[in-house]
């Protein structure tokens, strides 16, 4: 194992970083783990395996759709598109995600204790 | 193409996909670390370590997947039923004279089949309402020939101590009461019951309390609901009150629920009609007598008048429980000789009540099946024709992708969417018609009330899906087939597909006539039966002849001179009536009204062992009873005014009982006894028969003794009226009341009446089944017309070109109708030979004809072939119009 700091990866956060990743465009299962991996400095994504039961849910769920194409090698890619429920829930997620964040890193910059 | 279809191999596809997806990603991480210089092997490595658990991640996504598909292939299922029932119903809106006719047959087929089931469900399967009610059973002895007869005081009291397989038992005689008070005078039925009775049964009264083992106020009485809400007005505070029966006062201890079921016990099943109310037992919880309320009969082994009815103990089968009252009857019989050798037998409370109802009903049953399956050949053969229409339409879908499977399945639906719409429909049709059949039906099938529940629409529901079936496999396999080339390339329609379905309609065709063959012989086999039986000449001159009934009480029932002097006095006021011939009384009608049997001895004749006594009718009659029957007196004299109490003890026999014992010799002075104790009795004259257990049983030996010598509180008048005898009823009950304002008269009935309710039953049956029988002929009439006119349709061409060839019309008209003619032969003679099979149920309740009978197989044979050939008449005489030119112009 390596010495990185993990950090406990939600399964509604991989969700959410998932539709993200597809805002962009079409991407394969590989693809997003490569973004994720960029966007977060390698931080979250800990076991990439974990990416795909959630792709699949999403699917399930109707917020992503996915196909298959070709790849430049002549492999079967299964690709994924956000729908547009997908991104009605990702800008959803988003606003939640602000107000979260923003309570949270209000709460932590409180230095001074507090008694009740 | 990227992506398969997901219906086709879906777990295979689910498995390949997840672990190309899988592996490709692995690849990638693995090429994109060689990229950063390590070697093959590491860097293979290197991407699982980073992917995690290959197995677990691969498994997991798979279910994900496979829940998917599961929903996706329960979602197209639903939709093509649904995409099926739509198309259905808009192909059978498009072609609405095909679907009226088809529901129209399938609502009169299923219709009739849930009518007749709720009658079988009502008699048959539902449960009695008694508690538990197969454990309640009824002990009757049983003579030497098997049949079951009521049982004496002293019998009953030892089977009631001895026999070991009973958790109750109850003993019951009927009785009649007398009912004075407000209103006027009435006879009200009822019951004498031991005390044990109701326990036995586990009813619960409506008010009050009913009577319970070793407890019972001897003055009490239980109401039923019908005397309670019809002559005391539904009094709700009854209970507590006293009522007057028979002179004297009973306290109501309780009303019994409308819903309490408790017919007369007779030795043949019975259902109709029971007792209004009932009254604790005498001394000993043994049932009162009739004669005598009041006499202490503990030691009377003699009087076979109690009925018996007990609940099996728990864990004790009918079958254990009936060897052992065997038993114990065998040594009771040893030990009394006096019982008359008797064993003893159990019967179950659904035989008891409906034991002869179920021929009949198996029997209408068995007629509505054979409509159904008339109807499902009209329809099979309808969605036949229509299938041949609609060749074209189909192979185009077969060769736009769907599967024969798809088509057939559509068919099918289309059955089965017409099978239901036509339960629908026959469940009204039921609902209307068992409000006829409960007007038809004689009282005892109906007893328990005949209601379309639950049970009798799942039978609907069951029926038509196997009815649809039945008629929608055939043309769905049949149409199904359609191959593209064959059918679009097809001009007149005459390829062998068609010919196929209608080589198919053909043989519906035979078989519906075979049915129908076997439906009205059947019918006429009954209606004949019927038929002799109203004709049988009973032996009484059963016109303008009225019937009722006195219950004597107090003073004149006690003393036999006073019942013989109010009898005599009574009857010559109703001679004396104005409108009134004569008039008669014996203690019991012939016909509907009770009967007294005994066993008698002849003097001379060796002593026959206990139970093998020769045994007939008795009757006490008062003189004039013969005359006012219309019975001629054949040899010797009538009973007289002069045969007194202490006078020499006469009696008057039947020819039967006279041709029995002297053939050939007169019987007049000869001597007969009704049993050991009792005097002898000599023969002053000779009676024609009569048939006195109604017109399907032949006449017995019957002795009449004068009522002057031997008399019954109770006696049945008979008068002979020389205009309507309904009309005379008042002066009569102004009669009666004139010489006793405290008696009723009860069960005025005309004798024709009486016959009437004997032949309810069959009249019923026969009825039903010719109903039956004429809805066959007509579906089969509807079924021959539709393929007729179809073939016809279909060799129109030929039969232009023969036309046109010089063939002469009547030439054409014999070619269709030959055609007719083989379907009817076939289906007659396939009728004939199933016909043993099809009547031999009918074999007993036949009366006066045989199941050979030709005249019914001839008018079965006749019929069918009559209508088919005027059934394919009108289509044979279109062909014979047609024109030479139309086959230019077609």
């Amino acid at each position: 194992m390596t010495d990185r700091t993990s950090v406990d990866l939600l399964q509604g956060t991989l969700a959410a970083l998932i539709l993200k990743a597809l805002s962009w465009g079409p991407l394969h299962g590989y693809g997003i783990a490569r973004w994720i991996e960029h966007a977060t400095a390698d931080e979250l994504l800990v076991e990439e395996g974990s990416l795909y039961p959630a792709l699949h849910r999403l699917e399930a769920r109707g917020l992503i759709t996915s196909e298959w194409t070709r790849s430049d090698t002549n492999r079967r890619v299964r690709s994924y598109t956000l729908t547009a429920e997908g991104r009605a829930q990702l800008k959803a997620e988003l606003s939640r995600w602000d107000r979260f964040s923003a309570a949270v890193t209000r709460a932590f910059d409180t230095r001074k204790a507090r008694t009740t | 193409m990227t992506r398969k279809p997901p219906e086709r191999r879906p777990w295979r596809d689910v498995e390949s996909d997840v672990d190309d997806e899988l592996s490709f990603h692995l690849e990638m991480r693995a090429r994109d670390a060689r990229e950063r210089g390590l070697d093959d092997e590491t860097a293979r490595r290197e991407a699982e370590r980073r992917f995690g658990n290959i197995d677990r991640i691969s498994r997991e996504v798979r279910a994900i997947d496979s829940q998917v598909v599961l929903g996706q292939r329960r979602r197209s299922m639903w939709s093509d039923l649904q995409q099926d029932v739509a198309y259905a119903v808009r192909g059978l809106r498009r072609t609405p004279g095909f679907a009226v006719v088809a529901l129209l047959t399938l609502a009169i087929g299923i219709g009739a089949n849930t009518a007749i089931f709720s009658v079988i469900d009502a008699a048959l399967l539902r449960p009695l309402p008694f508690a538990d009610s197969p454990r309640v059973v009824f002990l009757w002895n049983r003579t030497p020939e098997g049949l079951p007869t009521p049982l004496g005081p002293g019998r009953m009291m030892d089977f009631r101590a001895q026999a070991m397989s009973f958790s109750g038992f109850a003993g019951i005689s009927h009785l009649s009461y007398t009912l004075t008070g407000a209103g006027d005078p009435e006879t009200i039925p009822g019951a004498s019951v031991s005390s044990t009775f109701f326990d036995v049964l586990g009813v619960k009264p409506l008010l009050g309390d009913t009577f319970h083992g070793g407890r019972a106020d001897p003055n009490a009485v239980v109401l039923g609901y019908g005397l309670w809400a019809r002559r005391f007005g539904a009094d709700p505070t009854i209970v507590g009150k006293a009522i007057t029966l028979n002179r004297r006062a009973r306290t109501v201890v309780a009303v019994m629920p409308q819903q309490f079921f408790w017919p007369f016990i007779t030795a043949t099943p019975n259902a109709d009609g029971g007792p209004d109310l009932f009254v604790p037992g005498g001394p000993g919880d043994i049932p009162r007598t009739a004669i005598d309320e009041d006499r202490d009969v503990r030691d009377n082994r003699n009087a076979g008048y109690i009925r018996v009815v007990a609940r099996l103990r728990p864990g004790v089968t009918r079958h254990q429980a009936n060897a052992e009252v065997q038993g114990v009857g065998a040594r009771l019989s040893r030990e009394h000789p006096e019982d008359g050798g008797r064993t003893a037998m159990l019967v179950g409370a659904r035989e008891q009540f409906f034991g002869t109802i179920e021929r009949p009903l198996f029997v209408l049953a068995g007629a509505v099946v054979f409509v159904l399956a008339v109807a499902c050949a009209n329809v099979a053969s309808l969605l036949l024709a229509r299938g041949a229409a609609r060749r074209r339409d189909l192979a185009l879908r077969r060769a736009l992708g769907a599967t024969r499977l798809r088509v057939a399945r559509q068919l099918l639906t289309e059955a089965l969417v017409l099978s239901l719409a036509g339960a629908a429909a026959g469940a009204l049709f039921a609902w209307w018609a068992t409000g006829a059949l409960l007007r038809l039906a004689p009282g005892d099938v109906t007893a328990l009330g005949v209601t379309l529940n639950w049970r009798v629409l799942l039978y609907t529901m069951s029926v038509a899906l196997l009815a649809g079936i039945a008629f929608g496999l055939a043309p769905a396999l049949q149409c199904s087939r359609g191959d593209l080339t064959a059918a679009l390339s097809e001009e007149s329609g005459r390829t062998s597909g068609s010919r196929r379905s209608g080589r198919l309609r053909d043989w519906l065709v035979a078989c519906q006539i075979a049915v129908a063959v076997l439906l009205v012989a059947g019918a006429s086999l009954l209606v004949r039966s019927f038929v002799s039986l109203t004709r049988v000449d009973t032996g009484i001159d059963t016109h303008n002849l009225l019937t009722f009934a006195i219950h004597l009480t107090g003073r004149k029932a006690e003393y036999q001179s006073e019942q013989v002097r109010f009898y005599a006095a009574l009857q010559d006021r109703l001679a004396a009536l104005p409108g009134v011939e004569a008039a008669g009384s014996a203690v019991t009608l012939p016909i509907g009204g009770d009967d007294f049997g005994t066993d008698y001895l002849v003097e001379g004749k060796p002593t026959p062992e206990p139970g093998h006594e020769a045994n007939g009718g008795y009757q006490v009659v008062m003189p004039g009873y013969f005359a006012a029957m219309g019975i001629p007196i054949r040899e010797g004299r009538d009973v007289s005014a002069s045969d007194a109490h202490n006078g020499l003890p006469v009696a008057l026999i039947n020819e039967t009982l006279a041709r029995q014992q002297w053939p050939g010799q007169s019987a007049l002075g000869r001597r007969l006894r009704i049993s050991v104790n009792e005097p002898w009795l000599t023969i002053v004259g000779v009676v024609a028969d009569i048939r006195h257990l109604g017109p399907a049983v032949p006449p017995r030996p019957e002795i009449y003794q004068p009522a002057s010598q031997r008399s019954f509180p109770f006696m049945a008048f008979v008068v002979r009226t020389t205009g309507d005898p309904d009309a005379m009823v008042p002066s009569i009950r102004h009669a009666v009341a004139e010489l006793d304002p405290t008696l009723a008269i009860a069960e005025v009935k005309t004798m024709d009446d009486h016959i009437a309710h004997a032949l309810a039953r069959p009249k019923f049956v026969s009825t039903l089944v010719t109903g039956f029988g004429a809805l066959a002929l007509m579906l089969a009439v509807i079924g021959i017309y539709g393929v007729m006119a179809w073939s016809v349709a279909q060799q129109r061409r030929e039969i232009a070109i023969r036309m046109a060839l010089g063939a002469e019309r009547s030439s054409v008209l014999a070619l269709v109708l030959r055609k007719a003619g083989w379907l009817a032969t076939g289906g007659i003679a396939a009728g004939l030979i199933l016909m043993p099979l099809a009547t031999h149920p009918l074999r007993a309740m036949l009366f006066g004809v045989t199941t050979a009978d030709p005249v019914s197989i001839g008018i079965a044979a006749a019929s069918l072939a009559l209508v088919t050939v005027l059934a394919a008449f009108v289509p044979a005489a279109r062909a014979a119009r047609v024109h030479p030119a139309s086959l230019v112009r077609s």
